[in-house]
């Protein structure tokens, strides 16, 4: 059925305006007087009957095409079945139109009058569109119809002002991002759904304490100085700080922006803020400033790399040339040298009869300035060696060391009717043959560096300290101050002239180097003219029994 | 042709030649001695002598020469079939234990340090002379 006027039937006034309106579209159809006022009869009965029984009825006056056939039709329906009190109005009206018809539906109920129309062949769909317009526009029929209308169009304009807020309640709760709304003194009369579950409660205004709660401690003073600033200069303000989301109490960075609303004389009414999630973003800024750092870092190692190679290359170098000296040492310094105690050794023996004591002396002077270059070289020659050398380690009993030591020491410990006494000393992994340089030199020089008046003693003794196992060897011999602790490893680091002590400077340099090959250190201490004590440390590891506390 | 040579020494040091040399001729054997500066040359010497009842009955060789050091003609020499049983004596300024046994390995008989004294000198002349007597 095409809907031409609806009429609702509250009261009279509106009974009276159905009436009128049936008349009126009778009358535009194309009825005859009689017809129109028969019609408008039945429908006035059936809508007294709703008036007076129904809740909300409605008259709807419409046509209805069937084939090619058209039909005037008044629907009255309402909520309420007040058809059993209308039975008399009903078989009353039926005797004025063409049928009636009475539809159930739950509670609902229609009765519907129906009227065969006499020219529908001149009722085209533009002229039934035209009824209709006539309605809308037609003068109020009375006060009473105009109030209606101004009502009727009231209550549209309310649905659609409802429908359109509820579609924007709907999508600010469904937009990722947080919103409120906010009067100037800071009163919450509005936030979405969003904003409410991230921070676990309905904010109810805008104070320190609503601020304090979600946003992160370090970033707190920044926000209230930033918002501060907005407010008292009214103007729109952003920044990105952290915000605690209740459900995981994890701090997410978010970016707010809070702008005042002004009213047309540019007074501020409202503010409405956004506080939009960016911790994906910084995330991915994070990350990114994390590749750039370990890209950073990669180029460093790459470079440190390259400085390690160089230094490498260096390394092996310098190595190659200490071979290359170590060779020039063995044989070609060698070399002259040899001659030089050949024809010493010809001149002494061929020639002697032709030399006075004088000559004599110098052959003699001769002789010894050849060893002690003899000496330097071959000192020389096995540090160059130390420094490019990997050791085999083996066990070796240290007590056996240093006793052969002694043996070979022999000699000069009974011209400086020197004592040694050697503690209990572990067995270690190490090389055999430099352990023994090691404290050759070390014994040597606590026999060397004696006092002249005191006969040498001499302690060798081990402990466990830490991690390390410590040996000592200990003098009672002149020792040195403090200033030259480290000094004395230098290479030709002598602290005395040659005339009171013989030796080239070489000595604890190899020592150190040794102690360094067995992965471990030595010091030295003393006070002058009491002691000297040369501690070598090395690690436990090196260790193969158990040192034995005496 | 007869051949008087017994001994090849091989040193590239002149000085070297002059002191053997004295002693050689204190014992009287300096015709029977050979002096040649470097490998190359020792192998050329051997090389042109025809007969082998003419070829030395000891060679002396210094280690460390140009062209063809001492080791690297003492191989060439253990290869070749006419003068691989010729008895080599190294004699080195060098002491090293490591020279040394490469020597041995390699196939000479001895390995001497070269002389610092009058005495040495002479026991290594000494010893010279066994190969020839």
């Amino acid at each position: 059925m095409k809907e031409i006027v609806q009429v609702k039937l509250d009261n009279e006034m509106d009974l009276i305006l159905a009436h009128k309106r049936a008349m009126k579209l009778c009358e535009m159809t194309g009825f005859s007087l009689i017809v129109q006022t028969s019609i408008a009869t039945a429908i006035s009965e059936i809508a007294r009957c709703a008036i007076e029984y129904g809740k909300e009825a409605v008259l709807v006056l419409g046509i209805e095409s069937m084939g090619v056939k058209k039909f005037f039709k008044a629907m009255i329906r309402d909520k309420t079945d007040f058809s059993l009190r209308c039975t008399e109005a009903c078989s009353f009206a039926k005797r004025l139109v063409d049928d009636i018809e009475i539809i159930r539906n739950g509670k609902e109920i229609s009765i519907t009058l129906q009227q065969q129309l006499n020219f529908s062949g001149t009722l085209t769909e533009g002229k039934i569109e035209s009824f209709a317009n006539y309605f809308k526009t037609e003068p109020p029929v009375s006060a009473y119809d105009e109030i209606r209308r101004k009502n009727l169009q009231l209550q549209e304009l309310a649905e659609k002002l409802k429908e359109s807020e509820n579609d924007y309640r709907f999508l600010t709760d469904t937009l990722p991002l947080m919103m409120f709304s906010a009067n100037t003194r800071g009163i919450i009369s509005y936030s979405n759904k969003w904003l409410q579950d991230f921070f676990g409660f309905v904010p109810k205004e805008l104070s320190q304490a609503t601020w304090q709660a979600v946003i992160h401690p370090q970033d707190f003073s920044s926000f209230g100085k930033d918002i501060a600033y907005a407010v008292a200069k009214g103007t729109a303000f952003n920044g990105q700080y952290r915000f605690r989301q209740k459900s995981t109490g994890n701090y997410l960075w978010h970016i707010i922006t809070v702008i005042p609303l002004k009213n047309e004389k540019e007074i501020i009414t409202r503010w409405i803020g956004f506080i939009v999630d960016i911790s994906a973003q910084k995330q991915v800024d994070q990350t990114l400033k994390d590749n750039r750092e370990l890209k950073e870092i990669q180029q460093q190692l790459f470079q440190n790399q390259s400085e390690l190679q160089q230094k490498v290359i260096e390394l092996n170098r310098s190595n190659y040339e200490l071979e290359q000296f170590a060779h020039l040492a063995s044989h070609d310094l060698q070399e002259p040298l040899r001659k030089l105690f050949f024809y010493t050794d010809v001149l002494k023996k061929k020639y002697n009869a032709n030399l006075d004591t004088s000559g004599h002396n110098m052959l003699n002077n001769m002789t010894l300035a050849a060893g002690r270059m003899k000496e330097l070289i071959s000192d020389l020659l096995s540090y160059s060696q130390l420094q490019q050398q990997k050791l085999k380690f083996e066990p070796v009993d240290l007590n056996d060391i240093i006793n052969e030591i002694i043996k070979d020491l022999d000699i000069i410990i009974k011209e400086k009717k020197a004592t040694v006494n050697i503690g209990n000393l572990p067995v270690l992994n190490g090389h055999p043959l430099r352990l023994r340089q090691l404290f050759t030199n070390l014994i040597s020089n606590a026999l060397k560096y004696s006092k002249q008046d005191t006969p040498p003693v001499i302690e060798v003794t081990a402990s466990i300290e830490n991690e390390n196992i410590l040996i000592r060897v200990k003098d009672n011999g002149i020792g040195f101050e403090e200033q030259y602790r480290e000094k004395i490893f230098g290479l030709f680091e002598r602290l005395h002239t040659r005339d009171q002590f013989p030796g080239t400077g070489i000595g604890l340099s190899i020592c150190k180097r040794i102690v360094e090959l067995h992965n471990g250190s030595i010091e030295a201490d003393s006070v002058p003219n009491e002691y000297a004590i040369f501690s070598v440390t090395l690690p436990v590891t090196n260790a193969v029994d158990a040192l034995i506390e005496e | 042709m007869s051949n008087d040579i017994r001994i090849l020494v091989v040193d590239d040091d002149k000085e070297d030649h002059l002191i053997l040399q004295e002693y050689f001729s204190e014992s009287r054997i300096e015709k029977n001695v050979k002096f040649v500066d470097n490998g190359v040359k020792a192998l050329e010497y051997l090389e042109n002598i025809t007969g082998d009842e003419d070829l030395p009955k000891l060679i002396v060789l210094d280690l460390n020469m140009p062209l063809l050091n001492g080791s690297q003609t003492l191989l060439q020499l253990k290869q070749n079939m006419r003068f691989k049983n010729i008895p080599v004596i190294i004699y080195s300024t060098s002491e090293s234990e490591n020279e040394k046994r490469k020597c041995l390995s390699f196939g000479a008989i001895d390995y001497m340090v070269k002389p610092v004294t009058m005495e040495e000198g002479q026991r290594m002349v000494d010893k010279f002379k066994t190969f020839i007597a």
